[in-house]
């Protein structure tokens, strides 16, 4: 379904408040089917701001966007599309563990995406999330 | 949480205050608008501003509450069904409307509410005031600009019987005994069942019957028989659902001989909108004007096939 919009109704992302609205049903969707993504998501937010100079907001193309230094790392669909941007070789060491995949749009770029299924996934998305913060703090 | 909590709780002030404030602004907008044209029109801003500004109030009465995603979501969608009541009570909408209008409330609802969960945990006062603003000035544009759009509907369908046969059933027809297949129907939207004429002539009145009883008189502007018959919809019932936000101008049928014993017939409908957004509006009126057309042109089918 979230393919399925992104590839035929993408383009409407450039209306304002359109790609907010989109995630807010997409937030709805998983209330009804699994309400625990929610919580997921607002734990990898409450760790994630514990860390020093952490930030979120909201993502121009809806969703929870991570930052540091005021600087965009990736940002949460709430569907549990984790997308995230490394280095080129970080993102090519990163899909050789079969884990993460190559961002559903950006293909040549160090955007990857991981999509958060079971309380196992979140625990790697905030690996995820440490690695890109690290990488940036360092 | 007993009821004494529950009446003091934010939550509940939230609810409440988010709105009787949208209320408010409606009203003043009403009254402002006065005996104008204008006054019947629902514009965009009462769709998607008002429901975003909702949720953010309910948003600042609940930025103490540390509420989770989750949490969020449920209060929200309280805060939505708790609009569309207030519609029905106030505005005295009909639930056809409201279950139209419903998508719309709780998606801008929902995402004002995170919008303004965001916007208050920043605590930056200028950002805040800029964005009610924003959404003030947008409210105020929308309210004094034109809006005026009609459409046109048309529909195709192929007839196996000649056209002197068809016109016969296209002009006036008995009452349409076939099960409604469109769920707007089956839930209760008044649907077609009669057409009655008082002349085969231009100028005559014909009179489209619905289910609920409620007639559309139509004035005969073209009769060309076998070929076309054309006709103004010249007074139409006032509802709390769907008719008095939807004008019904003109309506159309057109038969086009195929020379091999079949007519191809074509119904056309002229409407006006009094509610915006168009885009989304629209996709319900033609769903509903082609779904008007299909019934009674099915009707037509069956009576010139059996015939």
């Amino acid at each position: 379904m979230f393919d399925f919009v992104v590839r035929y109704f993408g383009w409407l992302k450039h209306l304002p408040l359109a790609a907010q609205v989109f995630d807010v049903m997409l937030k709805m969707r998983q209330m009804l089917a699994q309400p625990e993504m929610l919580d997921w998501i607002d734990e990898l937010e409450s760790e994630f701001l514990s860390w020093d100079g952490a930030s979120t907001s909201i993502h121009r193309y809806g969703g929870l966007q991570f930052n540091t230094a005021g600087k965009e790392l990736g940002h949460l669909h709430s569907n549990g599309l984790l997308d995230m941007c490394f280095s080129k070789k970080m993102k090519s060491e990163l899909l050789v563990s079969g884990r993460v995949k190559d961002h559903h749009i950006f293909k040549k770029t160090g955007w990857i995406s991981f999509y958060i299924r079971g309380v196992e996934d979140k625990a790697y998305a905030l690996e995820l999330l440490r690695m890109a913060y690290l990488r940036r703090m360092l | 949480m007993n009821m004494k909590a529950f009446l003091k709780s934010p939550v509940l002030h939230g609810v409440l205050v988010a709105n009787f404030s949208i209320l408010a602004i409606i009203g003043l907008h009403k009254y402002l608008l006065g005996n104008s044209s204008k006054e019947s029109i629902l514009i965009f801003s009462e769709f998607v501003v008002l429901p975003i500004l909702m949720g953010v109030i309910a948003a600042w009465f609940w930025r103490d509450l540390g509420l989770s995603g989750k949490r969020t979501v449920k209060y929200a969608c309280f805060n939505s069904l708790f609009a569309i009541l207030m519609s029905a009570i106030f505005l005295g909408e009909g639930m056809i409307c409201l279950l139209i209008v419903s998508p719309l409330i709780f998606a801008f609802s929902i995402t004002g509410t995170f919008m303004g969960q965001r916007m208050f945990k920043k605590k930056n006062q200028g950002l805040n005031v800029s964005i009610i603003s924003m959404l003030f000035v947008v409210f105020v544009v929308d309210a004094v600009s034109e809006h005026d759009y009609q459409n046109m509907v048309g529909d195709e369908m192929l007839i196996r019987a000649r056209p002197e046969q068809v016109w016969k059933h296209v002009v006036a027809f008995e009452k349409i005994k076939q099960k409604n297949d469109y769920w707007l129907f089956q839930i209760g939207m008044p649907s077609p069942m009669q057409t009655t004429v008082d002349g085969y002539c231009k100028g005559a009145g014909r009179k489209c019957i619905f289910s609920n009883g409620y007639i559309f008189d139509e004035k005969i502007v073209t009769y060309e028989q076998n070929k076309d018959l054309t006709f103004d919809i010249v007074a139409q019932p006032l509802d709390p659902e769907i008719m008095g936000h939807i004008d019904i101008l003109r309506g159309q049928f057109l038969l086009k001989d195929n020379l091999d014993g079949t007519t191809t017939l074509i119904g056309n409908s002229w409407y006006k909108l009094h509610v915006f957004p168009v885009w989304y509006y629209d996709l319900w009126a033609e769903s509903i004007t082609r779904n008007v057309h299909l019934r009674v042109m099915d009707h037509i089918k069956m009576l010139s096939e059996t015939n």
